[in-house]
């Protein structure tokens, strides 16, 4: 007990401090996972060393993000072992990265899956290896704990994000509007998840105007509906409502039926996910490994990263499809491949703020706010009393062009962004700056593929996202937003084609 | 000179007796048993008087110039000690030997106050007027003090500022004396600064005193709260009123001394003596060690395992007399094993499995707590049930949280058991319920231990039937991404506020 009594005095004397400095408390931390530098050298062509070794792979999967883990997942699955996973960073997982301290896990980006529906065939196959999905019911400690989400707006909390009070009749009567046109174009077929599975022509008109546009032509003017739905377009796709095409801000809401309470999540957001398929597939999985180039040989392609060329018969470019052009030998330059810059950041509170009020919550988000609030990684603990947490704190770029926004991610020092961040929650959290002790930032330039006006339909976009022959697609970017269920679909499908065109192979009588 | 001399007694004889009486009064308020406390401390003071008065015989020389030096000291440990001893108790292990140590130094300086008087004034006087006069006039000083401080002191100043206050008045007579035996003293110039500087320092703790004294202190006469602290996880509280001890988490009552029996008996027979031969049993919560006290009354029982969030709570049921009195020292049986830690994460990870597992948990007053109450929670607890496992769910209660009640019984069925819901009567609560759970059938026991207070056998039946007004309801089960539970009992009892 003698340790409670030197805490005692440890906090006593903090205290006495605390009370002698009004100053402020000093906040550590930095930039992290920085990857536009390697990003910058495949744009600027340098020169990359000749290789020195040949490796003979029959299967080369470039990119280790969701799409070519989950291409790795199905070789494996399908018993195909012949194939090397190359991923650019130390760490693999892309958007699902996470991250681990004396607390917690924590996300760097990705951090939850909605409850699959039916047609998620795929996503629902690796959840119920997982053990998420048990006899057709989820597994209750992957599910969001309650209470899930909550909105500060006219200076108070509301339960939910979608403004539910100081609502007047027009208000209302637009969002009931809104919930039938949604609930008809949910029972067309035509808004699905994946989105290939139910996608058709049909829906093409709504792909050439802005979810804006489109709002206003359905009559829908209150201002608080188009806060909610430019939130969520921000939220999914780091975009403004007049940026992003009404076909993507549709599918948003009518993709999902609302049945089970959800998301599912977990501390380290998809990160978990990335752990599990890492457990199956790490070790065909290559880091620090950047492929340079890739170029056509006589019977498929090889890879070039670092001073080893992988002659392989198929590659999966699961990599970001920007960066075909760079790597690809005569790949023509993408002109409807958009992306929005981002920034997360994760603080360590060494206690909740004072003005926290209410339960612990998984996300908050403040309406009056250009960021997409905060999400609690210790919320799905078991435990019912945590005093230190980590918040992992989410800003789209969504306004103005991506190009500035992205040139300012990198211009700006880490000093001004955790600046930007603690001004921003202290509108709502005024003591903020004495519970955190650590930020740390990350800049994703080119982090989500932006559905910008005609990029669903876009034919160049459909055509590499129906790629066939040796060297295959996979990047969730095909599909135009960067989700999980995308990238999972992606890469199982790609792996799939190439599992096809093997058996094919084998089947063909020797020459 | 001589009637001046003669209050100076009076005042030194009140000074002592108040100190003593302090130590007896806040030794009987903060560890009970009042006969043990003041008889302890009267003795260890009279005692130490006396050797205080054998030492004086050491003194022959200044002995007015060290008699004023012994009223400084006195004004400065009787003074602060009260303060002293409501820290060393709120902060420290060793409170009854910093009391008994304050109690002795306390005796000996005041043993030695009235044999220097004496001496310094027996040229004045005959031996025979001298004995007569001091004597008479330090048991008056008794007498007023011993009045003084049931009537005007403990009510109007509370134990610490009395304590400063007769500090200061030991001070006074310091400085008094420095004017009443001039002729005797060298420097009494510098001995009246220190003086005042004494007196100064006794003021700012007077003033201060508020902010020393803890809540307890504050409301030790008036609303009898013997302990008060924030722990790293809740706010604890025990209150006593006569002979009613009550203990308040984050200012909810979990227990009243007087009706208890009631609460624990309820909770613990019914399914434990329906267990054929009940060996290991398992405590979630419970950390006043009351649960485990009806447990220990089964000698098959080989082992009890406790898990409790907060360190303090046990270690207070562990240590405190009038506690330990409460829950016959159930903690330090050699059968008990306490573990401190969050009860959802340990039971998730732990391998081990029992006969009996009793849930005691707070209510669900907040998404927190209400984890503590969901299928997944019981789903793994059940995993840890023997083939003759039984646990059992403090539920709140049927008749003010009706629906909180169905809900909790719901989830547990939810979670593939087989419930047995019953409720009995507890005057502080009101009518209280729980359920019995487990993967076989239940009845309930045709025996139960010897000695018991509340339930009994014949009566065991009738308390699995439900009354129209706390009849069975259709609710959903609570979940940890849903938890309805949270939000009824909400509801609840705030149809009863209103």
């Amino acid at each position: 007990m003698s340790i409670s009594r030197r805490e005692f005095l440890q906090s006593t004397s903090a205290a006495l401090i605390g009370l002698s400095f009004k100053g402020e408390r000093p906040i550590a931390g930095s930039f992290v996972n920085d990857s536009f530098q390697q990003g910058h050298l495949l744009r600027d062509r340098a020169s990359f060393p000749a290789p020195k070794q040949t490796l003979k792979v029959p299967v080369v999967i470039v990119g280790g993000g969701i799409a070519g883990l989950s291409a790795a997942w199905r070789l494996n699955k399908k018993g195909f072992h012949d194939f090397v996973l190359l991923e650019m960073n130390d760490q693999a997982g892309g958007n699902s990265r996470w991250g681990e301290n004396e607390i917690t896990a924590y996300p760097w980006a990705a951090h939850y899956v909605p409850v699959p529906g039916p047609k998620a065939v795929f996503v629902r196959a690796l959840f119920e290896e997982l053990g998420v999905l048990k006899n057709g019911q989820w597994e209750e400690r992957y599910l969001c704990f309650a209470p899930q989400e909550r909105l500060f707006l006219y200076g108070r909390w509301q339960n939910g994000i979608e403004p539910a009070i100081g609502l007047n009749e027009k208000d209302r009567e637009q969002f009931q509007r809104l919930e039938d046109q949604i609930h008809q174009l949910r029972a067309t077929g035509h808004f699905t998840v994946p989105m290939e599975a139910g996608f058709s022509d049909s829906t093409a008109a709504l792909d050439r105007i802005s979810f804006a546009d489109w709002l206003r032509e359905q009559r829908m003017d209150s201002k608080v509906l188009n806060w909610y739905m430019n939130y969520c377009c921000r939220d999914d796709y780091g975009a403004t409502t007049d940026q992003t095409s009404a076909w993507a801000g549709i599918q948003y809401f009518a993709s999902r039926e609302p049945e089970e309470k959800g998301p599912l999540t977990w501390p380290e957001g998809n990160g978990w996910i990335v752990r599990r398929l890492l457990e199956r597939v790490g070790k065909f999985v290559r880091t620090g490994q950047m492929v340079h180039r890739i170029s056509h040989t006589t019977n498929g392609f090889s890879a070039f990263a670092g001073d080893i060329e992988y002659r392989a018969e198929f590659v999966i470019f699961a990599a970001p499809t920007l960066l075909g052009p760079y790597l690809i030998d005569g790949m023509p330059r993408l002109h409807d491949f958009e992306y929005s810059p981002w920034l997360t950041a994760n603080l360590t509170l060494d206690r909740l703020p004072a003005s926290y009020e209410g339960d612990p919550t998984w996300d908050s988000v403040f309406m009056e706010s250009p960021t997409l609030g905060y999400v609690d990684a210790t919320h799905q603990s078991l435990k019912t009393h945590v005093d230190r947490t980590v918040w992992t704190f989410y800003w789209a770029f969504a306004d103005g062009l991506p190009p500035q926004n992205r040139q300012m991610l990198l211009d700006r020092d880490w000093k001004y962004w955790k600046e930007a961040i603690l001004h921003d929650l202290e509108r709502v959290h005024h003591d903020i700056r004495q519970c955190v002790s650590r930020i740390d930032i990350m800049r994703l330039g080119h982090a989500m593929a932006r559905p910008t006006v005609g990029a669903i339909f876009s034919g160049e976009r459909r055509k590499l996202a129906n790629s066939h022959g040796q060297l295959l697609f996979a990047n969730s970017d095909l599909s135009g937003f960067s989700i999980f269920e995308e990238a999972q679909y992606r890469g199982v499908t790609a792996a799939d084609a190439v599992l096809h065109h093997l058996s094919g192979t084998k089947n063909r009588p020797a020459k | 000179m001589g009637i001046l001399l003669f209050i100076t007694v009076l005042l030194i004889a009140a000074c002592g007796l108040i100190y003593e009486l302090i130590a007896g009064t806040l030794a009987s308020y903060l560890l009970g048993d009042s006969v043990l406390q003041f008889s302890t401390i009267i003795g260890c003071y009279l005692f130490a008087m006396g050797i205080g008065s054998a030492l004086s015989r050491y003194i022959d020389r200044g002995l007015a110039y060290r008699f004023i030096w012994i009223e400084l000291l006195l004004g400065v440990v009787g003074g602060f000690s009260s303060a002293l001893l409501f820290i060393a108790f709120a902060y420290t292990q060793g409170f009854q030997l910093l009391m008994y140590a304050t109690v002795i130094v306390i005796g000996i300086l005041v043993g030695l106050e009235i044999p220097l008087l004496m001496r310094i004034v027996r040229s004045r006087y005959h031996f025979r007027d001298v004995v007569a006069h001091v004597l008479t006039f330090d048991y008056l000083g008794a007498l007023g003090a011993s009045l003084l401080f049931p009537i005007l002191l403990v009510p109007y100043l509370g134990l610490v500022r009395s304590a400063i206050v007769f500090g200061m008045l030991n001070v006074a007579v310091a400085l008094w004396s420095t004017f009443l035996f001039a002729n005797q003293l060298a420097r009494a110039q510098a001995l009246r600064v220190i003086c005042l500087v004494v007196l100064c320092g006794l003021g700012i703790g007077l003033a201060e005193a508020k902010h020393i004294t803890t809540a307890a202190e504050d409301n030790i006469y008036a609303d009898e709260i013997i302990f008060a602290r924030d722990t790293r996880y809740q706010h604890i509280v025990l209150t006593r009123f006569k002979d009613d001890i009550r203990l308040f988490l984050n200012s909810h009552l979990q227990f009243s001394s007087r009706d208890e029996y009631r609460y624990h008996e309820a909770l613990i027979h019914p399914g434990l003596s329906a267990i054929p031969v009940p060996r290991h049993v398992l405590v979630l919560g419970g950390g006043d060690g009351l649960a485990v006290r009806e447990i220990l009354k089964y000698p098959q029982v080989e082992s009890i395992t406790l898990v409790d969030l907060d360190p303090e709570m046990t270690r207070l049921f562990s240590t405190h007399p009038m506690l330990t009195a409460l829950n016959q020292k159930s903690f330090s049986s050699t059968k008990v094993h306490i573990i401190n830690a969050d009860a959802f994460p340990w039971i998730d990870s732990s391998a081990a499995s029992f006969d009996f597992i009793v849930i005691d948990f707070p209510d669900p007053t907040n998404y927190s707590l209400g984890k503590l109450y969901t299928t997944t929670f019981y789903k793994a607890v059940a995993r840890h049930l023997s083939a003759q496992g039984l646990m059992v769910v403090q539920s709140t209660s049927p008749m003010f949280a009706r629906d909180s009640y169905w809900c909790i019984a719901e989830t547990i069925k939810n979670a593939g058991l087989k419930t047995y819901p019953y409720h009995v009567y507890v005057p502080s609560f009101g009518e209280w319920g729980f359920v019995i759970a487990g993967t076989h059938e239940y009845s309930p026991p045709a025996t139960l231990p010897a000695g018991l207070r509340f339930v009994d056998a014949k009566g065991l039946p009738a308390l699995f039937q439900f009354p129209p007004d706390m009849a069975p309801l259709p609710m959903a089960p609570n979940r940890l991404n849903d938890q309805v539970l949270v939000r009824l009992y909400d509801k609840d009892w705030k149809d009863i506020s209103h």
